[in-house]
């Protein structure tokens, strides 16, 4: 039974078919930029919890806060607050980090960028672990000090000339020797990391006392919450202020996830206007085939056809159309999505687009429940024309 | 006397406005099983309203339509599409086939809301074209076929419910005379052959 309304109907689609597709586009475009946005933008939450797993789910960073409103005292991190981090005795390093813009000089072209220093000592502990594998030579170790590990970037595209091994780079007027190069991450700020030893940065910055970041990692089992909780109180005591920030990567990855849960909100409300526009599109050309129909619907009624008969032939036929426009708007949004995916990855911003089958899913239904929605109206108008009126029509 | 179909006193009056105009003034009229009756009058003499009302297609303003012991003007519209669909068969003057649908399609589609198996109503409409004349256009579309071969569908079509009654609305308006004398030779045909009871409206102009 369904399958003959539904054969019905096709038909009724078929026999207008400039029309239906016209309408059927409009379908394609909402669900279609739905299905992109949402996949583009889960892509991105993917990528960023993937540089999450390799920031390393154990380390705790405590910085300054930059800023505390008007009228506040700016106080940085010191090597006391550092000194006090250490003295709680229940973590497994603790390592004072500083990252300051310098000049750097390699075969006379100038370039300005991070660099980033930690104690020769404690480089492999707590920096090396999370930093890009190297493709070439060393970490840094203890008893280094004027030695750098360089990211990909840095090794290959910031100079006009290739940095290998054992060349010598001028880092504010101090010559530098490259140890280590690091293989390529594709995440920009690592392939452009320049790494030194604390020691000789707090020589070339000119900066004895200061202290960027502390980089902190829990022990393996401890609960790092409550680790960073008993780290706050420390500081707080030893400070007597608040002019601090104790973050763990839990802390992060929720910041971001609420940042990129309203990115895609709004997204997916401005992809969700055009599903609406579609669905308008629908209902518009229902009631259009309503009405060239009429002399149809009242010939139906002539031969038996009830007006739940007629109901259905039109909600089905809206169904249809929903359904088709989901169907190709599924496969254009996918193909955007994996389009941009792929641009983007090219530009060094990585996205993981993943097909989503909930989201194919969702996306089809959802293509189907709008055009039956949007059916509603027309079909009730169909059902209840009165049987002569409707044959009487031309 | 089987008596399958009785007008009491039907009136059918249309309001333009405030105007009020009677298309029916007190109808009075038994058909019988098997009977054929011819309708005939001038245009705009009531004849399309009367058929209409036969076949349940409209309620009478006033009076009482009885079809099977049943009064048609109080009955619900699905009771209604009900007996349109099991009891009668229409033939228009313009044949009215659904434009998108091939001919054998057309025949199937009163089966088709009686909720036939589609096998059966393969059968059937088969047979029925078949009967006339229309074995080789099966899959045409109504827009393919002459005037005379649509209305050959629709004449299929009012039968395949194996209803009692034929009501034919000057089916022969739209065909040349030939044509035409054809299409009534096979309606009256088959009103003696299947003793449908068979009511044709002509306008005698």
């Amino acid at each position: 039974m369904i399958a003959d309304y539904v054969r019905i109907s096709f038909n009724s689609i078929r026999h207008r078919k400039l029309r239906s597709w016209l309408t059927i586009i409009g379908i394609i475009i909402g669900i279609g930029s739905i299905i992109a946005l949402i996949s583009l933008s889960q892509g991105l939450q993917n990528s960023i919890e993937a540089q999450f797993a390799s920031f390393g789910p154990d380390r705790i960073i405590i910085s300054a806060k930059n800023f505390q409103g008007p009228g506040s005292v700016f106080a940085g991190i010191t090597e006391k607050d550092v000194e006090t981090t250490k003295r709680i005795g229940i973590l497994r390093s603790v390592s004072p980090a500083l990252a300051r813009q310098a000049q750097f000089e390699y075969k006379d072209k100038i370039v300005f960028s991070l660099l980033f220093s930690i104690p020769a000592a404690e480089y492999i502990e707590s920096f090396a672990d999370f930093s890009p594998k190297l493709e070439a030579g060393r970490h840094i170790r203890e008893g280094d000090k004027y030695v750098v590990v360089i990211g990909y970037s840095v090794a290959n595209d910031m100079f006009d000339k290739e940095i290998r091994i054992n060349n010598r780079i001028t880092i504010n007027g101090k010559k530098f020797v490259v140890v280590g190069i690091q293989k390529e991450s594709g995440n920009r700020d690592e392939d452009n990391q320049i790494a030194t030893t604390l020691e000789a940065a707090r020589e070339i910055l000119n900066e004895p006392e200061d202290v960027d970041m502390i980089i902190a990692r829990a022990k393996s089992g401890q609960d790092i919450e409550s680790v960073a909780d008993k780290i706050e109180k420390a500081l707080k005591r030893s400070r007597d202020d608040e002019n601090f920030q104790v973050i763990t990567p839990k802390e992060i990855a929720a910041q971001i996830n609420q940042v990129l849960g309203v990115m895609q909100a709004v997204l997916v409300g401005i992809a969700a206007i055009s599903l609406l526009v579609g669905g308008i599109g629908i209902m518009n050309s229902m009631y259009t085939s309503v009405l060239e129909r009429t002399k149809d619907i009242g010939i139906m009624k002539s031969i038996g056809a009830r007006n739940s008969d007629i109901l259905w032939l039109f909600l089905l036929e809206a169904g249809m159309v929903g359904f088709v426009g989901g169907f190709f708007g599924l496969l254009l949004g996918i193909g955007i999505s994996f389009g941009v995916g792929e641009i983007a990855s090219q530009a060094g911003i990585p996205l993981l687009i993943k097909p989503n089958v909930y989201l194919i899913l969702f996306g089809l239904f959802f293509a189907i429940v709008v055009g039956i929605i949007s059916g509603v109206l027309p079909a009730f108008q169909a059902a209840k024309l009165k049987p002569v009126d409707a044959l009487r029509y031309e | 006397m089987n008596k399958i179909i009785e007008l009491k006193d039907v009136w059918k009056i249309y309001k333009i406005d405030s105007f009020e105009f009677a298309a029916l003034r007190g109808i009075n009229l038994d058909i019988v099983k098997g009977e054929f009756i011819a309708i005939m009058g001038s245009s705009g003499s009531g004849k399309s309203t009367l058929l209409n009302s036969v076949g349940a297609l409209d309620v009478p303003s006033k009076g009482r339509i009885i079809l099977d012991g049943h009064d048609i003007a109080l009955l619900p519209e699905s009771d209604l599409a009900q007996i349109r669909g099991q009891r009668i068969g229409f033939i228009f003057q313009a044949f009215n086939l659904v434009p998108s649908l091939s001919a054998i399609e057309n025949v199937m589609l009163p089966m088709t809301f009686q909720g036939i198996l589609r096998k059966e109503r393969i059968q059937r409409a088969e047979k029925l074209l078949d009967a006339v004349g229309l074995k080789e256009k099966l899959y045409s579309k109504p827009n393919t076929l002459s005037g005379g071969q649509r209305q050959r569908v629709a004449i299929a079509r009012s039968l395949s419910n194996n209803p009692e009654v034929i009501l034919a609305d000057e089916p022969t308006g739209n065909l040349d005379s030939k044509t035409g004398g054809d299409i009534l030779n096979l309606l009256i045909n088959l009103q003696k052959t299947e003793n449908k009871t068979l009511i044709i409206v002509y306008c005698d102009t």
